[in-house]
């Protein structure tokens, strides 16, 4: 992975410079260069948050940043939490400034957080220089940071930072793995199987559920064979996840059913138990039957 | 007559000393002519045909000890014997260190065999008021030094003469100390080391004191007899005569190889220390060496010195210390000797083989199945391998030989490792630097050994390796793939010592310092590497790092990676970047350091000196 530039050609960043410390009516130099250089990709975002930035003055936008780049890191958190629930785009400009002028840990994690809310809330403009941003502290050293960096990335629908989130799932730190593997399935993303499911294969508690999501019927006996090599709560959580999909024909069901049955530990139980739970009390099921069964053999049953 | 005269002035001397009245019994100690003399009668041992390994064995079968023709590769005896002190034989007989049942000899006892059948010819008991320092033997003569209690309390040292057929006591000799050390024979002249700094010489027929060295400059700390000559030294090898009979390392007698730091630099045991007499360790880690004389000055037999440690061998060129070959055995070699025409050795395992002193080639083998071998002597002055072996026989690879030294598990071997690193960073071609590389990624290597493999490739400068160091750049940390990050510190410093040529990489190196594995040390070795290859094209990332960094607490005690990134950014950037600096010096979040730093360096550096666009 090449480092993104989010101050290309040093030129924005001079400009953003200008911003902190001239402090008030300070040029809008990052939406300038957006506007010059950056691609937006989801039109929608523009139309979604268009109700709500007119709720949100600019006047208002300008004192929150003024708050954000100030030396309260207090009121630098709230500017950034306020900027994050304002569901318009105009509020990414001042957040992108702190990214790109670099700030304590505690700052820069609230930035995050509030790109992640805009971006849920389509209120994110995926702009070049965003994605540049974000990806650029999706390799920050401080795990904390990385997590919230691709959470944040995670919400821009942007097919192209999918790369990032896939590299991410090699992240040292377990979190990070695991934000990197929900928001991949959460998009969908079938390329991560292969990746998640070697995650599994060493244990990685924190990819079960996203690999659940994402599996296909054929990878499903290749995680039951797991069980004796990893923890088998993590195989019985996996497979418990993945029996819940809607989308699972019914024989292969019950198949994982008597899989989860087999493995041993509360979570095995558990499995069974919210799977049970997940079908709807009218609904007759020969799963539901078959879970039924296996967790009276555990001596778990609730009728 | 004179050489009669000087001998009856040195008895004189002796018995002076003995009697407690004379100054000093050492006041010839250094006398050339005696010295000289003394030499000059010792006659060359024959050197026969002799091709004999003596075999102290071990394992199920019980102590024992066997006699090997290495020539006819076949076990010519086998007896029963627990041997202590190390075999040495003559012409008919040989002589080793046994234990003994207590109380009849608690120190042990010294045994006399025959060559030809190993049978006991006799057993001679070292008391409890005695203390064996070793034997020689010279023809079938044994020569033996003990330090023995006296009437009065106190101690001297012995020189007995032992009729090697029967054990016989031939003459006895006071020493004029009790600090004594186990003799050497040759040729009817008997070396003892005494006091450190003397080798008392004395007739082997008589006992009779010919001359005294005395070495000034470093201990005396073993005699040595070899065909070409009677030596002394410890850390050096002094030529017994005339110019060494007062030793100085200036004197024309004196050698020394020049050796790397792994080795133990000693030329044979510490003949002061009885224990150094057993097998043990002692002769798995030593320096082996023969000498020739070019108009009676030593050299070192064809410029080499040999080193044998545990399982490997080396030839070094003794001038200049520079490896000719090394050599790896799969098991210890418990004993070793340079017979001049090969490198003999015997390992645990029971194998015995020979190297080719000028290639390392293995130019004989044997074994002895399902032996364990705990010690052995050689007596194979006279051995030559097999001409047709020995000219099929290859010599070893000395890359191959290194990097097997490198990776070996055995972990006996730090030093030994790091030699092996550091010689292999010597070896020229591609495949070394890629080893290097690998010792830098192998989890086994030791941190040490990594280390010295990271200086040697910095230290290559290879400019053929950009490829190499590219591959090794991209290969990223990846918990997925069980990979472990690259050695981006080592890398940069590599690519740095490249300068300008090394600019075709900097797009992947500067690639880790947006990497979360990428430490503060490498970051800075990152950034002066980009200076060092003039990469103008790098500003954006020393922009990004000092950005996403100028205010992280880790690099508030040491902001080296922060300060390296901005005289980088000062060096290869423009205008633009000049602004940056100004904004991180003055922004109140930097961190302190950094700030200082570049307060000063932008002060110190003029505007208009910045005129890149």
């Amino acid at each position: 992975m090449r480092a993104p530039r989010i101050h290309r050609g040093g030129l924005a960043l001079a400009q953003v410079c200008v911003c902190v410390c001239a402090v008030a009516g300070a040029s809008p130099a990052w939406a300038a260069r957006a506007g010059q250089k950056g691609k937006t990709s989801d039109k929608s975002a523009d139309k979604a948050a268009a109700p709500e930035a007119a709720g949100l003055p600019a006047a208002e936008i300008d004192s929150l940043r003024q708050a954000l780049i100030g030396a309260d890191d207090e009121a630098a958190t709230e500017a950034a939490a306020k900027l994050g629930a304002a569901g318009t785009p105009r509020a990414a400009e001042p957040l992108l400034e702190v990214l790109a002028e670099g700030g304590r840990a505690v700052r820069v994690q609230a930035v995050l957080d509030a790109f992640a809310k805009l971006g849920e809330a389509r209120a994110l403009r995926a702009d070049q220089a965003v994605i540049d941003a974000l990806t650029l502290y999706a390799g920050h050293r401080s795990p904390d940071i990385r997590r919230r960096a691709v959470k944040a990335l995670a919400s821009l629908p942007e097919p192209h930072v999918t790369a990032t989130l896939l590299e991410r799932l090699g992240d040292a730190a377990p979190d990070v793995r695991a934000a990197a593997a929900d928001s991949l399935a959460a998009r969908h993303e079938t390329k991560a199987v292969p990746r998640l499911f070697a995650l599994l294969s060493r244990g990685d508690a924190g990819v079960g559920a996203a690999l659940a999501a994402l599996a296909t019927p054929d990878l499903v006996p290749r995680i039951a064979e797991l069980a004796g090599t990893i923890d088998d709560e993590i195989v019985a959580n996996t497979l418990g996840e993945y029996v819940k999909r809607s989308d699972v024909p019914e024989k292969l069901r019950i198949d994982v059913l008597r899989t989860i049955g087999r493995l041993s530990g509360a979570v095995a139980t558990t499995a069974l138990a919210e799977y049970l739970a997940s079908v709807p009390a009218k609904e007759d099921r020969a799963s539901k039957k078959e879970a039924q069964k296996l967790l009276d053999q555990r001596g778990g049953g609730t009728q | 007559m004179k050489r009669a005269m000087t001998r009856a002035r040195m008895t004189v001397i002796a018995a002076l000393a003995m009697a407690g009245c004379a100054p000093s019994p050492y006041q010839r100690a250094g006398n050339g002519d005696d010295v000289a003399a003394a030499v000059s009668r010792s006659r060359p041992p024959e050197t026969g045909a002799r091709s004999l390994a003596f075999l102290v064995l071990g394992g199920a079968a019980g102590p024992r000890l066997a006699a090997y023709d290495l020539k006819a590769s076949r076990v010519l005896w086998t007896q029963p014997a627990d041997v202590t002190v190390r075999v040495a034989s003559g012409a008919s007989v040989l002589v080793h260190g046994s234990k003994a049942v207590p109380p009849a000899s608690p120190n042990g006892q010294i045994v006399g065999r025959d060559l030809g059948s190993g049978a006991v010819l006799w057993q001679h008991p070292i008391a409890s008021s005695e203390e064996l320092f070793g034997y020689a033997l010279d023809g079938d003569q044994v020569y033996v030094v003990e330090r023995v209690a006296t009437g009065d309390g106190k101690r001297a040292g012995r020189l007995t003469a032992l009729d090697g057929r029967t054990g016989a006591r031939r003459w006895e000799q006071a020493l004029p100390s009790a600090r004594v050390a186990a003799p050497a024979a040759r040729g009817g002249l008997v070396a003892v080391p005494a006091e450190s700094q003397y080798v008392l010489l004395y007739d082997g027929a008589t006992g009779a004191p010919v001359g005294q060295v005395l070495s000034t400059e470093e201990a005396a700390t073993f005699v040595r007899a070899l065909p070409e000559g009677l030596f002394y030294g410890s850390r050096g090898v002094f030529l017994m005569g005339r110019d060494t009979a007062r030793g100085s390392r200036r004197s024309p007698g004196y050698l020394t190889a020049h050796l790397p730091a792994f080795v133990r630099p000693t030329y044979d045991y510490d003949f002061y220390r009885p224990e150094q007499t057993e097998y043990s360790a002692i002769d798995r880690n030593r320096v082996l060496w023969r000498v020739t004389l070019d108009g009676g000055r030593p050299q070192f037999r064809d410029g080499l010195a040999f080193v044998h440690d545990y399982r490997f061998f080396f030839a070094f060129d003794a001038a200049s210390g520079v490896l000719r070959w090394a050599y790896a055995s799969p098991t210890d070699a418990v004993a070793s000797a340079d017979t001049g025409k090969v490198i003999l050795f015997a390992t645990v395992a029971g194998e015995l083989a020979a190297l080719d002193p000028l290639t390392g080639a293995r130019v004989y083998e044997a074994s002895l199945p399902g032996e364990v071998v705990r010690g052995a002597s050689f007596d194979a002055e006279g051995f030559t391998p097999s001409a047709a072996v020995a000219q099929a026989a290859h010599p070893p690879e000395v890359t191959a030989t290194l990097t097997g030294i490198i990776a070996d598990p055995d972990q006996r071997f730090p030093a030994l490792k790091l030699f092996a690193v550091e010689e292999l960073g010597r070896q020229s071609g591609r495949s070394v630097t890629t080893k290097l590389l690998e010792l830098l990624t192998d989890p086994k290597t030791a941190p040490l050994a990594q280390q010295k493999a990271g200086e040697m490739l910095v230290g290559r400068r290879d400019a053929g390796a950009l490829d190499l160091y590219r591959s090794a750049l991209r290969a990223h940390a990846d918990y997925c793939e069980k990979r472990s990050p690259p050695p981006v510190e080592v890398l940069a410093r590599a690519i740095g010592a490249l300068g300008p040529i090394g600019r075709s990489v900097t797009p992947d190196l500067e690639a880790h310092l947006a990497l979360p594995e990428t430490p503060p040390a490498a970051a800075a070795e990152i950034a002066r590497a980009l200076v060092q290859t003039g990469a103008t094209d790098s500003p954006g990332a020393l922009r990004d790092f000092l950005s996403m960094y100028r205010s992280d607490p880790v690099y508030d005690r040491d902001p080296a990676a922060l300060i390296a990134a901005s005289e980088a950014l000062l060096r290869l950037g423009g205008t633009e970047d000049r602004e940056l600096l100004l904004f991180v010096a003055e922004e109140p979040h930097t961190v302190a350091g950094l700030r200082t730093h570049l307060t000063r360096a932008l002060n110190e550096t003029a505007p208009a000196q910045h005129q890149r666009p």
